[in-house]
């Protein structure tokens, strides 16, 4: 008996310490809890210029979109949450979806963001946009040679073309817009010709495909634009080299065509946030010039204000028209887009 | 007959304590288990057709080959370095551990960068060697590379289990063999290698579970695994429940499979005889000296030397952005939930295992081999049945104080972790014969009293082993820190996981190198420890 007692004795105090070192949490109301699936530098310089001009402390756990989901599911009403950040909008339509959100209305914010990269269900705010767009090999492509996505999978491209794997939701989300636009059937058999046009199977991250481009491994890829604007800033001459022996290429820019594929990076109410009004305050400051200035300025990404221009970088390439679908079909049309990937077999 | 009625209270104490402790720890199972019972089986069938036929074959395969380099890389340097005196042998007895301290997705992203087109070597070769350039001009995200990465990054575990059992073996059989005129070779292959299974097999095991719950680098190299299936069918088609089933067969394959193997290999029984003071040393002619020599330098430099090489250029290349304060927080946090885990399961694993020696129950013995299987889960399944697990009964326990509480990672990292501490303990407990009991209970000892003054100076050196592996595995974590964690809290791991996969190694570096540091001081501080207890044995 004495030893389950000495052990007994010993659990409970060593539960007690854990308990009391990790709940000790701080319930003053000048805070502001955030999941987020963003975890760039620059974030962080955000949130701490945020905190300076405001007094509002700013807490942070940066997971993936899915497990952020989870667990604010989970939780329930008891949830922590006041925002829930990510870079895919499909994310933040599925939260929605799930009723984990809350509908916010503010003009002082809505204003100052282009109207097509707004939510029109109320959920999400933009942050900033991205584009998926083609790279090419500046020796082996003519840029003629390009034109849209759905010329993707014509048999020219034959061994030619270059992506990620399907369960980067960056794909996903291209592969939801195409089956928005062109419906199901159509994808399919879009979705068949791309995969057969795959230099290797599907692997690495965007930045690898680039790398292949220079490598010869393949003559096209399919990227995200800001990938190209780090590969183009890079300090190691290797890089700026494989940065260089490509150029982006936006599709559907044609008269009748589209517009490019964009996502945003947003940020959306939870729906059982406990500051509320902190919550709104971090929005309008994530929106505001200086915010979205600084965006730009370290990541590459496009402003969702238009009057604010992109890095000289990013400029570089030019203005493109957007893909106008509603963004919320990004997430909407996800389950299918799914389908459709593992159907035609891109892994 | 008091004696006898004290054992008998005991052991039913004993029994309780085990299955009630081995219910905490697979807890999470049942979580997962409720949502199977929730699932729609349109989507398994679906990821059936579709899917999980081709990600279990690309899984056998690569656990097939993984464990075959890990193999190649551990057991032959072990052999080796136990019985043939060279120079050289002690500096690689230590480096020969070293790449535990490297996460297996730290190695992953070493290797893509280091031969990829932009990287050092194939852009020396453009420059001087262009006639070769062509040649290593190839795609190396591929299953074989990566099995080769993930054997350099995991074999250590079947290094320390041979080097533990080489030079337990006994010098006597080994002798003996010599006086039968049988070759070095020959000895490893007909006497050392069957009656070191079972320590082989142990290691082994520990791998095999690494590459199941592995994900990381499995999906940057495009390799989908039984684990990819179970994160599509979460993250793309937003299904839980089929992911908990997937998870849940999982564990239960892997259940069949240690349970299988445990049936087959009893009728290896085989209790290490003592050591004679005999050395048991072949001697080396020369052209074997060189083989010996490559055996051992290429799990070196390949698992350690080169990676940490690539890791330290990158941080001397980042050096002026290095936010020092970040990192001392940091290393901090990850000491704290480290050594808290690792305590733990110590704790956990030395009782269970005692329990084992003085109750002979089935049920102690099965729950206390049982709590070790849950390894092969992905870490952020053990996180998400957690969390559905404190948020299923909001009447009875309030999540909040739970999720996201430094308490609940501990926990779940001590659920995860349980079976890299569990190994060398188990070995331990086992190789000392029960007659110590025996002994100890005639002797009129408490079942307490023995525990304190037999079991635990005898099995000194094992705990501090299972803790450092422990440490040093928990230091590595990834998953679980993500879903589970804190508001504001970091770990050397989540921050250079969270570079790297922005495809911005070179500031993840230092970070890394943080973890290897530790990981390295901590490996050198268990060999000490290792040799030292192979040495009492030979004296």
């Amino acid at each position: 008996m004495e030893l389950k007692f000495n052990t007994m004795k010993k659990y409970l105090s060593l539960l007690a310490i854990l308990i009391l070192t990790g709940c000790s949490q701080n319930e003053s109301s000048k805070e502001i809890n955030i999941y987020s699936q963003r975890h760039y530098d620059v974030d962080e310089l955000q949130y701490q210029k945020f905190e300076e001009k405001t007094g509002i402390k700013v807490n942070v756990i940066k997971a993936n979109a899915d497990e952020l989901i989870q667990r604010m599911k989970n939780e329930g009403e008891n949830s922590p949450a006041d925002l829930f950040i990510t870079v895919d909008v499909g994310k933040l339509w599925q939260a929605s979806d799930m009723g984990l959100l809350q509908k916010f209305e503010d003009e002082s914010i809505t204003k100052n963001i282009s109207p097509e990269l707004l939510d029109k269900n109320g959920y999400w705010v933009p942050v900033t946009y991205r584009s998926r767009v083609v790279v090419y090999s500046n020796d082996r492509v003519k840029k003629e040679d390009l034109s849209t996505y759905e010329d993707l999978a014509n048999k020219k491209w034959r061994g030619r073309l270059l992506v990620r794997s399907s369960s980067n939701s960056y794909n996903q989300a291209l592969m939801s817009s195409i089956v928005a636009n062109l419906g199901s059937e159509n994808t399919t058999e879009w979705s068949k010709g791309v995969v057969a046009n795959f230099a290797r199977n599907p692997k690495g991250n965007d930045r690898d495909q680039v790398k292949a481009i220079a490598a010869g491994q393949g003559d096209i890829a399919i990227v995200n634009s800001y990938y190209i604007g780090l590969l183009l800033a890079s300090e190691k001459e290797e890089e700026l080299k494989a940065g260089n022996a490509v150029s982006v290429f936006f599709p559907n820019q044609g008269e009748n065509e589209r517009g490019a594929h964009v996502n945003v990076s947003g940020i959306a109410i939870a729906k059982n946030s406990p500051n509320k009004e902190n919550a709104i305050e971090l929005i309008r400051y994530l929106t505001s010039d200086e915010a979205q200035k600084t965006y730009v300025g370290n990541t590459f990404e496009f402003s969702v204000n238009p009057n604010i221009k992109p890095d000289k970088i990013v400029q570089a390439w030019g203005e493109f028209k957007k893909d106008p679908l509603d963004l919320n079909m990004l997430g909407e049309k996800r389950a299918e887009a799914i389908r459709i990937f593992d159907k035609t077999g891109w892994k | 007959m008091e004696i006898r009625s004290n054992n008998i209270i005991n052991n039913r104490g004993a029994n309780i304590s085990t299955v009630f402790i081995s219910l905490l720890i697979v807890v999470p199972l049942f979580a997962l288990f409720l949502s199977v019972f929730k699932v729609d089986l349109d989507n398994f069938y679906y990821l059936w057709d579709n899917l999980l036929i081709d990600y279990s074959l690309n899984t056998i395969y690569l656990v097939l080959l993984t464990s075959f380099f890990s193999l190649i890389f551990g057991i032959f340097p072990a052999w080796f370095i136990s019985t043939s005196r060279f120079k050289g042998r002690k500096l690689y007895d230590i480096l020969l551990y070293l790449p535990l301290a490297i996460p297996t997705y730290i190695m992953a992203f070493t290797y893509s960068d280091l031969l990829s087109y932009t990287g050092p070597i194939q852009s020396f070769t453009r420059k001087y060697v262009p006639e070769i350039s062509n040649i290593l001009n190839q795609d190396y995200l591929q299953i074989e590379v990566l099995a080769i990465i993930m054997g350099l990054a995991l074999y250590p575990y079947i290094y320390t289990a041979c080097r533990i059992s080489f030079s337990l073996v006994g010098s006597n059989y080994i002798n003996l063999c010599r006086n039968l005129g049988m070759s070095q070779m020959k000895t490893f292959f007909r006497i050392v290698l069957p009656i070191s299974r079972v320590a082989i097999f142990s290691g082994l095991f520990l791998v095999i579970m690494e590459v199941l719950n592995e994900y990381g680098a499995v999906r940057y190299f495009g390799v989908n695994t039984f684990t990819s299936g179970i994160f599509r069918s979460w993250n793309s088609m937003q299904d839980v429940d089929t992911a908990s089933l997937l998870a849940v067969s999982l564990f239960i394959i892997v259940v069949i499979f240690f349970f299988l193997e445990r049936f087959t290999s009893s009728k290896y029984q085989f209790n290490y005889s003592v050591n004679t003071n005999q050395e048991s040393n072949f001697s080396l002619t020369r052209s074997r000296l060189i083989i010996v020599h490559l055996i051992c330098l290429t799990p070196i430099i390949f698992g350690f030397l080169i990676p940490i090489l690539f890791i330290i250029n990158n941080v001397i290349g980042e050096f002026s952005g290095i936010n020092f304060n970040k990192l001392i927080d940091l290393i901090f946090n990850t000491l704290s939930v480290s050594i808290a885990s690792a305590l733990i399961i110590i704790i956990v694993g030395v009782l269970f295992q005692f329990f084992r020696k003085i109750s002979k129950s089935r049920i102690v013995i099965f729950f206390s081999d049982i709590i070790s299987l849950t390894y092969a889960l992905p870490g952020a399944v053990i996180g998400l049945s957690l969390i559905i697990l404190v948020t299923s009964f909001p009447n009875l326990i309030n999540s909040n104080v739970f999720i996201g509480s430094f308490f609940l990672l501990v926990y779940a990292y001590s659920i995860r972790h349980m079976a890299v501490g569990i190994s060398p303990l188990k070995s331990s407990f086992e190789k000392h014969p029960s007659t110590y009991d025996d002994t100890g209970t005639n002797l009129g000892l408490t079942p307490f009293k023995l525990f304190k003054k037999i079991h635990l100076p005898i099995n000194k050196s094992a705990i501090i082993i299972a803790f450092l592996l422990c440490f040093i595995d928990i230091m590595k974590e990834l998953p679980i820190t993500l879903i589970l964690r804190p508001f504001n809290f970091d770990t050397l791991a989540v921050q250079t996981y969270q570079y790297a996969i922005e495809e911005m190694i070179p500031k993840s570096a230092v970070y890394s190198l943080a973890i290897v540091m530790i990981g390295s001081i901590l490996l050198i501080f268990l060999k000490n420890i290792i040799n030292k207890q192979i040495d009492v044995s030979k004296g």
